[in-house]
C-alpha cells in the first residue's frame, strides 16, 4: 500500500501542476478501520466517476486500499503543496483553512468488496471528480493577509473559493485518467494510477519507487495480449493512456512490469546489430569482442549523426499468408522507409524491392508460440499491426525468423526504423535513471533521505504530535537510519528556524515523506498499525471527527525512531513539519503562536520549542487523525530495515527531483 | 651580378641565358631572355622579368611555373640550382589565379578565378570561402574532372567575379547568392533523361575515378584556365548541419542529394522516390514562391496555430461528445448525400446514396435523411484511420478510401463525391480526423484549399514530359511528376499516376519549411542503405577478377561486381594502417587481429582511394573535436603521398 502511495504521490504532483482532478472519495471509510478522513472539504473528493468506482469495483479490496491510501496521501500532498506556495504569498492562512474546512466527507464507502475479475483497466474520464489537490499549485495564492488565529476562518474561506477557482479550472482541462492493474512477476500486482500525459518512463519511475527494484534499464512495462498470443514492451516515450485507450473494454490484455534485456540490448552491444554480417560466424567472434569505446563510437555513429543509421538487414523470414495458417518464405529487407520484400524473379536491388509495410501506424510485438497457435515453422515470431486492432484480423502481418539471435534482430532494427532517435534518448534518460538509483544506493544516503522524508510525510498539519505516529514507523525503519536522520534533521532545524525550512525540508522532504512512508510494507501494518499504534489512531480518529486533511500522510512518513527516542526525540518530527516550517518561515516565531492550532508546521524549526507550544499540540492532533487512516492504509514499514532504505533512496530522488521543480 | 663580360664580349662568370615566357602556358607567348646564374634567387629572376617586360601591370600575382617538372616556383628564396633549373627549362611567368568554370552542386556554373598554384585542397576552402562564409566545411567537397560532354542544358551561367566577398554588395552577387541559397527548380524531365545515367555498379565507379587529387594544386593536373570543373560533397560525413548558420552549404547538399537521385546514382525504392518527390516539389514551390524564411509553410500562420492547436489538442482530443468544451464550442459538421462503397467478399453491390453525417472525428451514415435523428447503419472513428485519395480530375471521380482501424481489424470503406468541393471539403475533414483532430480545428480551411489547388494542379498537371512552361509563379506552375523522379521512374508510369502518389506523401510534409524540408530530404537520402559509398573498381590480391570495393565513411565494402553483392565489410575503426605502394598502385591495408587486406586499382589512381581512406580517418578524428579550425597540415599528411611522377 504505502508503495502504491508513493506512486500517487508522484503522480499527483504531477497532476497537481497541470490541474487535473482529484477525484475520489474512495472510500476511505471503505477502510477496514474506519478511519477517519482526512477531510479538507475542498479536497474532498467528490468521486464522481463512474467509470471509476466500476473499475474500483474491479479491484480486489487490497488493491483499493492501497489505491485509497495513494489517494489520500496525494491530497494531503497536494495540500501540503498549496500551502507552500500560499505561504510564500501569504503564509498561514492556507493551513488553518485546510484545517477547518476539511469535511472530508469521505464518500460513502465503494463496494470495494466486489472484487471483480480483475481487470486490467479501467477508464475514467475525468470528468468525474474534482480537482482536489492540483488546484493548489495552480492557486498559490491570494491568501489575505495572515492573521493566523483570530482569521482562520477567513482564511478558511479565502481558500476555499480558491479551491473553486481550481476547480473550475480543472473541469475545463479534463484530464483523462486510468487505474491500471500492474502485474509483477511476482505474480503480484499492483494498481495505479495513470494520467493521460504520462509516458511509460514516469509510470516506470513510479514503479521503481514503490518496488525498490534496481531501477536498472531492463524493466520495461510491457503489454500481452492474450487472444492474439502477441506482446511488446511500451517504449519509454510512449503515452501509456493512448495505447491503452485502444484496448477494449472486456479485453484480457494485460500489462505486466518486468525486465527484459531485449529492450535495450542494441545499445548495450551495438555490434550484434550493426556489424552482424548475416551468417557469418567469424564477425560474430569478432563482434562479440568490441570493446566499450568502439561501442561508444559505433553507437555515435548511428545515433547522432543527421539521421540515425538504420541496420542492415536481410534475410529470408516466413510469413503468414492472409486468412490462412500456410506460411510462405520470402526475403526481406528492411530500410528506414519500412520492410520490403524481392518479387518473385527479381533481384534485391533498391529498384526491384516491393514494399511490404511501413511503420507510420503499426506497432511491432513479440508473437509467443505462435508454432501452436498458427503453425508457424518456429516459434520465433514478430507481429505487425495497428495498434487498435484488437482481434485477429487481416490487416495483422505475422513474420517468422528461423532463430532468436533474427528475431531480436528484426524486431530491433524495425524499432530502429520506427522511433529513430528517440530510442537512444530514451535508453539515455533510462541510464541516467538507473545510474542515480545505483549511485544513491552506494553512497549511503539512507541517512540523508530519512530525515527528509519524515519531514514531508509530517507536513505542516502533523505537527508535534506526530511523534507519536512516527514512533511506530521508526520502530520499522532502520533504528540506525532514523536515528541518523533525526539527528540531521535537528541539525536542519536549528540552521533552518531562521530560514524558514521551505529549503531543505520544503524540495527535498516534501515529496519524499509520502514515499518514504510508501514504501514500506504498508499493508502488513495497517492492521497492526491501527491497532499498534494506539495513540496515534485515537488522536487521529478525534481528528477525523474535526475533519482533518490528510496528515495522515505525515505520519506515515517520519520513520521515526524508536520509542525512546520520542521523547527527545520530538525534533525528527521537526523535520517531517518541516514543510510546515516554510509557511512559517516570513513570520516564524508570530505564526508558530498564532497559527499554532491549525499552522502546527511552522515551529518546526525549532523543534525544542514545538514541545513548549501548546498551541500546537492541538493542532497536531487534529492532523493526526487524519494520519491514523493513512497509516492503516499504508501500513507503514514494518520493520525491513533494507526495505526502508530503499524507499529512502528513492525518495532521496523523488525529492531531488522535484525540488528541481520547486526551485524553478 | 650575373652577365659580367670581358671586352670580347664572352662571359666570364658562369651566368647562362634563361628563357621566360610569359603568360599562361602559350606557345606564342613573348619570351624574356635573362642572364642569370645559379646563385641567382627566384625573387630576383622574378624581379628582372618584371623590368624586362616594362610593362605596368600588377604583377603581384605572377609567378614562374616550370612545365616539365610541372611545378610552380613559389619559393622565392630559393637558388635556381636548388630548383634545379637549367637552361633548358621551359618557364612560364603567369598568373596564380585563373578563371575556372565551375559547376555547382545544383547544375549552375559559375566563373570565377581559382588559385592555380596552391594544393587543391586550399584551393577549395578559398572557393567555400569565397561562396559562402558559412561554407565552413570545405573538407568534404572537392573537385572532379567534368565529363567529356558538357552539360548543355538550359541552366544561364551565373556570373561572377572572385573579388566581392559578400554577396550584398550589388544586385548581381545577391542574385548569385540567391542561386547558391535556394534550391533550383526541378529540372527538365527531357534533360533528365538525357543525361548520362550509370546503368550498373561500374558505371558508377567512373564517377569516382575523376576526382582530382587534394594535395596538388590545380596546374599540375593539367586543369588549364577556362576549364569546367565541378565542385561536389566528395566525404558523406556532414555534421552540424544547421539551416539557419549555412544556408549555402544545406542548399548545395541538398541539391547534390537530389541530382544524386534523379540520375539514379543511388537507387532507393519506389515509396522513397515519392517521398523524395513531394519534398522536391515542397522546396521548389517553397523557393520559388520566395519564403525563404522560417516558418515558410505556405501559410505563415500556420505554425503558431498548429503549436496553439497541439496544446489545445491534449484537452480535446479523444474526449467524447460528452466533452464540457466540446460543447462550449460549436463543432462545424458536414451532412450531405453521398454515395458509399464498402468492399465485402460475396458482394457485387456497388456504391449506394447513403445520408452521410460527419462530425467532430466521427462518420455516421443513414439510408435517408428522414432516418438521421435515428440509429446509423455504421458509425466511425476516423481517429488514426488512413485516408487515401482516389480521384481522376478527368474522369470526374472523386472518392475516399478510408481505412478504418477497429478492434477487430480495419474496415475498407470507399466514399464518392460528386465534385471538387464536395471532395475537398470531406476530404479535409478525414485528413484532421485521422490526425483527431475536428473540422472547427484553424487548419481546416486552409486544407480544403489545399486539396483544391492539388486537384487543379492535377488537371494541369500530368501532360507530357517536358512541355510544361515554367510559370513564374508556384501556384500557376503545374506539377510536372516526371521532373521529380528519376527517369526509371518516368518508364514505368504514367504521369496522371504519378501525380496522386506524389500528392499524397506531400500531404504528410507539407507543413515544413523550407530549411526543414531540405534537411528532411538530405536524412532521407542519408538513411538510403547505399548512402555514402563511393565505389572503386579494383582488383583483390589473389584473385584473379574485379571487383568493386565501396568506400564509406566508417567502413569499405567489398563488392561483388557482377550481382553487386556484399562479400565483406571492414570498419575503420579496426583498421590499423595502411599503406600505398605507388610502384605497382597497389594499397594494402591491415586490420585488427592480423588481417591484412590487398588491392591493386582498376578504374582509378591508388591515389583516389588512399584519399578516400585518409580523408574519413581525417573527419573522424575531427568528429571528436568539433568547432576546431581545419587541420589542415593532419589532413595533407593523411591523404597526401608519393607517388611517382
Amino acid at each position: 500500500m504505502g508503495e502504491s502511495s508513493e506512486d500517487i504521490d508522484q503522480m499527483f504532483s504531477t497532476l497537481l501542476g497541470e490541474m487535473d482532478l482529484l477525484t475520489q472519495s474512495l472510500g476511505v471509510d471503505t477502510l477496514p478501520p474506519p478511519e477517519p478522513k482526512p477531510p479538507r472539504a475542498e479536497f474532498n473528493y467528490s468521486v464522481g466517476f463512474k467509470d471509476l468506482n466500476e473499475s474500483l469495483n474491479a479491484l480486489e479490496d487490497q488493491d483499493l486500499d492501497a489505491l485509497m491510501a495513494d489517494l489520500v496521501a496525494d491530497i494531503s500532498e497536494a495540500e501540503q503543496r498549496t500551502i507552500q506556495a500560499q505561504k510564500e504569498s501569504s503564509q498561514n492562512q492556507h493551513h488553518s483553512a485546510s484545517l477547518q474546512a476539511s469535511n472530508f466527507s469521505s464518500a460513502a464507502p465503494l463496494g470495494y468488496g466486489t472484487n471483480a475479475a480483475a481487470i486490467g483497466i479501467s477508464q475514467y474520464k475525468e470528468d468525474l471528480p474534482p480537482p482536489p489537490a492540483d488546484p493548489v499549485l495552480d492557486l498559490p495564492l491570494p491568501p489575505p493577509p495572515p492573521d493566523p488565529l483570530s482569521q482562520e476562518e477567513k482564511e478558511a474561506q479565502a481558500k476555499a473559493d480558491k479551491i473553486k477557482l481550481a476547480l473550475e479550472k480543472l473541469k475545463e482541462a479534463k484530464v483523462k485518467k486510468l487505474v491500471i492493474k500492474v502485474h509483477m512477476n511476482d505474480n503480484s500486482t499492483k494498481s495505479l494510477m495513470v494520467d493521460e500525459r504520462q509516458l511509460a518512463r514516469d509510470v516506470l519511475d513510479n514503479l521503481f519507487e514503490k518496488t525498490h527494484c534496481d531501477c536498472n534499464v531492463n524493466w520495461c512495462l510491457y503489454e500481452i495480449y492474450p487472444e492474439l498470443q502477441i506482446e511488446r514492451f511500451f517504449e519509454d516515450h510512449e503515452n501509456v493512456v493512448e495505447v491503452l485507450s485502444d484496448w477494449t473494454r472486456d479485453t484480457e490484455n494485460k500489462v505486466l512490469f518486468l525486465e527484459k534485456e531485449e529492450k535495450y540490448a542494441v545499445f548495450k552491444n551495438p555490434q550484434n546489430f550493426y556489424l552482424d554480417n548475416r551468417g557469418k560466424k567469424e564477425s560474430k567472434e569478432t563482434s562479440e569482442k568490441m570493446n566499450a569505446k568502439n561501442k561508444e563510437s559505433l553507437l555515435e555513429e548511428s545515433f547522432c549523426g543527421t539521421s540515425v543509421i538504420v541496420p542492415e538487414l536481410e534475410g529470408a523470414l516466413y510469413l503468414k499468408e492472409d486468412g490462412k495458417k500456410s506460411w510462405k518464405r520470402r526475403y526481406f529487407l528492411l530500410r528506414a522507409s519500412g520492410i520490403y520484400y524481392v518479387p518473385k524473379g527479381k533481384t534485391k536491388t533498391s529498384r526491384d524491392l516491393a514494399c511490404f509495410i511501413q511503420f507510420e501506424n503499426v506497432n511491432i510485438y513479440y508473437g509467443t508460440q505462435h508454432k501452436m497457435k498458427y503453425k508457424a515453422p518456429t516459434d520465433y515470431c514478430f507481429v505487425l499491426k495497428h495498434p487498435q486492432i484488437q482481434k485477429e484480423s487481416q490487416y495483422i502481418k505475422y513474420l517468422c525468423c528461423d532463430d532468436a539471435r533474427t528475431l531480436n534482430q528484426w524486431v530491433t532494427g524495425i524499432r530502429i526504423a520506427k522511433y529513430g532517435k528517440t530510442l537512444y534518448d530514451n535508453y539515455q534518460r533510462a541510464m541516467a535513471k538507473a545510474g542515480l538509483a545505483s549511485r544513491w544506493t552506494n553512497v549511503g544516503t539512507v541517512s540523508a533521505a530519512a530525515p527528509a522524508q519524515p519531514a514531508q510525510s509530517t507536513g505542516p498539519k502533523t505537527g508535534t504530535s506526530q511523534p507519536n505516529g512516527q514512533m511506530p514507523q521508526a520502530a520499522h525503519s532502520v533504528s540506525a537510519v532514523l536515528q541518523e536522520a533525526q539527528t540531521r534533521a535537528e541539525t536542519w532545524k536549528d540552521k533552518k528556524p531562521a530560514l524558514g525550512n521551505h529549503h531543505q525540508p520544503g524540495t527535498p522532504r516534501a515529496p519524499q515523506a509520502p514515499k518514504s512512508s510508501l514504501p514500506p510494507p504498508p499493508p502488513v501494518r495497517r492492521s497492526s498499525d491501527s491497532s499498534g499504534s494506539p495513540a496515534t489512531t485515537p488522536k487521529a480518529k478525534g481528528t477525523a471527527g474535526g475533519g482533518f486533511l490528510s496528515p495522515p500522510i505525515d505520519f506515515l512518513p517520519p520513520p521515526p525512531p524508536p520509542p525512546p527516542m520520542d521523547d527527545p526525540e520530538l525534533p525528527p518530527p521537526p523535520p517531517d513539519f518541516m514543510e510546515p516550517p516554510p509557511d512559517f518561515v516570513p513570520p516564524p516565531p508570530p505564526s508558530c503562536a498564532g497559527t499554532a492550532g491549525s499552522e502546527l508546521p511552522p515551529p518546526p524549526p525549532p523543534p525544542p520549542v514545538l514541545d513548549p507550544d501548546s498551541a500546537r499540540p492541538p493542532p497536531a492532533v487534529a492532523k493526526r487523525p487524519p494520519m491514523p487512516p493513512k497509516r492503516h492504509e499504508n501500513p507503514a514499514p514494518p520493520g525491513g530495515a533494507g526495505g526502508g532504505e530503499q524507499d529512502f533512496m528513492s525518495d532521496l530522488m523523488k525529492a531531488l527531483q522535484k525540488k528541481r521543480g520547486n526551485v524553478s | 651580378m650575373a652577365g659580367m663580360k670581358t671586352a670580347s664580349g664572352d662571359y666570364i662568370d658562369s651566368s647562362w641565358e634563361l628563357r621566360v615566357f610569359v603568360g599562361e602556358e602559350d606557345p606564342e607567348a613573348e619570351s624574356v631572355t635573362l642572364r642569370v646564374t645559379g646563385e641567382s634567387h627566384v625573387g630576383g629572376v622574378l624581379l628582372k622579368i618584371v623590368e624586362k617586360i616594362n610593362r605596368k601591370q600588377d604583377w603581384s600575382d605572377h609567378a614562374i611555373w616550370w612545365e616539365q617538372k610541372r611545378q610552380w616556383l613559389l619559393q622565392t628564396h630559393w637558388t635556381l640550382d636548388k630548383y634545379g633549373i637549367l637552361a633548358d627549362a621551359r618557364l612560364f611567368f603567369g598568373p596564380q589565379h585563373r578563371p575556372v568554370i565551375l559547376r555547382l552542386p545544383n547544375r549552375r556554373a559559375l566563373r570565377l578565378r581559382a588559385s592555380f598554384s596552391q594544393p587543391l585542397f586550399q584551393a577549395v576552402a578559398a572557393i567555400c570561402r569565397l561562396l559562402s562564409e558559412a561554407v565552413t566545411h570545405p573538407k568534404t567537397l572537392s573537385l572532379l574532372r567534368p565529363y567529356k560532354v558538357v552539360l548543355a542544358g538550359g541552366v544561364a551561367p551565373a556570373l561572377f567575379r572572385g573579388m566581392p566577398a559578400h554577396f550584398s554588395d550589388s544586385a548581381q552577387t545577391e542574385a548569385c547568392y540567391h542561386m547558391l541559397s535556394r534550391p533550383q527548380p526541378p529540372p527538365d524531365p527531357l534533360l533528365l533523361q538525357r543525361l548520362p545515367r550509370p546503368s550498373s555498379l561500374s558505371d558508377k565507379t567512373q564517377l569516382h575515378s575523376r576526382w582530382l587529387d587534394s594535395s596538388r594544386c590545380l596546374m599540375q593536373q593539367g586543369v588549364k584556365a577556362g576549364d569546367v570543373l565541378w565542385l561536389r560533397f566528395k566525404y558523406y560525413s556532414f555534421f552540424d548541419l544547421d539551416p539557419k548558420t549555412d544556408p549555402v552549404r544545406l542548399t548545395q547538399l541538398y541539391e547534390q542529394a537530389r541530382w544524386d537521385l534523379l540520375l539514379e546514382e543511388i537507387d532507393c525504392t519506389e515509396e522513397e522516390m515519392m517521398v523524395f518527390a513531394a519534398l522536391q516539389y515542397h522546396i521548389s514551390k517553397l523557393s520559388q514562391s520566395g519564403e525563404v524564411g522560417e516558418p515558410a509553410g505556405t501559410d505563415p500562420g500556420l505554425d503558431d496555430l498548429d503549436a496553439a492547436l497541439s496544446n489545445l489538442e491534449v484537452k480535446l482530443e479523444g474526449s467524447a461528445p460528452t466533452d464540457v468544451l466540446d460543447s462550449l464550442t460549436t463543432i462545424p459538421e458536414l451532412k450531405d448525400h453521398l454515395r458509399i462503397f464498402r468492399p465485402r467478399k460475396l458482394t457485387l453491390k456497388g456504391y449506394r446514396q447513403h445520408w452521410v453525417v460527419f462530425k467532430e472525428t466521427t462518420l455516421s451514415y443513414y439510408k435517408n435523411q428522414d432516418e438521421a435523428p435515428g440509429d446509423p447503419i455504421q458509425q466511425l472513428n476516423l481517429k488514426g484511420c488512413e485516408v487515401v485519395p482516389d480521384v481522376n480530375v478527368s474522369g470526374q471521380k472523386f472518392c475516399i478510401k478510408l481505412l478504418v482501424p477497429s478492434p477487430e481489424g480495419m474496415s475498407e470503406i470507399y466514399l464518392r463525391c460528386q465534385d471538387e468541393q464536395q471532395y475537398a471539403h470531406w476530404m479535409a475533414g478525414c485528413r484532421l480526423a485521422s490526425k483527431g483532430r475536428t473540422m472547427a480545428d484553424s487548419s481546416y480551411t486552409s486544407e480544403v484549399q489545399a486539396i483544391l489547388a492539388f486537384l487543379s494542379l492535377q488537371r494541369t498537371g500530368g501532360g507530357g514530359p517536358g512541355n510544361h512552361p515554367q510559370g513564374p509563379d508556384a501556384s500557376t506552375e503545374g506539377l510536372n511528376p516526371y521532373g521529380l523522379v528519376a527517369p526509371r521512374f518516368q518508364r514505368k508510369f504514367k504521369a496522371k499516376q504519378l501525380t496522386p502518389r506524389i500528392l499524397e506523401a506531400h500531404q504528410n510534409v507539407a507543413q515544413l519549411s523550407l530549411a526543414e524540408a531540405q534537411l528532411r530530404f538530405i536524412q532521407a537520402w542519408q538513411s538510403l542503405p547505399d548512402f555514402g559509398i563511393s565505389y572503386v573498381m579494383v582488383r583483390f590480391k589473389g584473385s584473379r577478377k574485379d571487383e568493386i570495393l565501396g568506400i564509406a565513411n566508417n567502413r569499405l565494402i567489398r563488392i561483388d561486381l557482377a550481382v553487386g553483392d556484399v562479400v565483406k565489410t571492414w570498419r575503420f575503426s579496426n583498421m590499423r594502417q595502411w599503406n600505398v605502394n605507388w610502384d605497382i598502385r597497389q594499397v594494402a591495408i591491415e586490420f585488427d587481429e592480423h588481417i591484412n587486406v590487398a588491392f591493386s586499382c582498376v578504374s582509378a589512381s591508388c591515389r583516389i582511394v588512399h584519399e578516400y581512406i585518409g580523408g574519413y580517418i581525417f573527419l573522424s578524428t575531427r568528429e571528436r573535436a568539433r568547432g576546431e579550425e581545419l587541420d589542415e597540415d593532419l589532413f595533407l599528411q593523411l591523404t597526401g603521398g608519393h607517388e611517382a611522377f
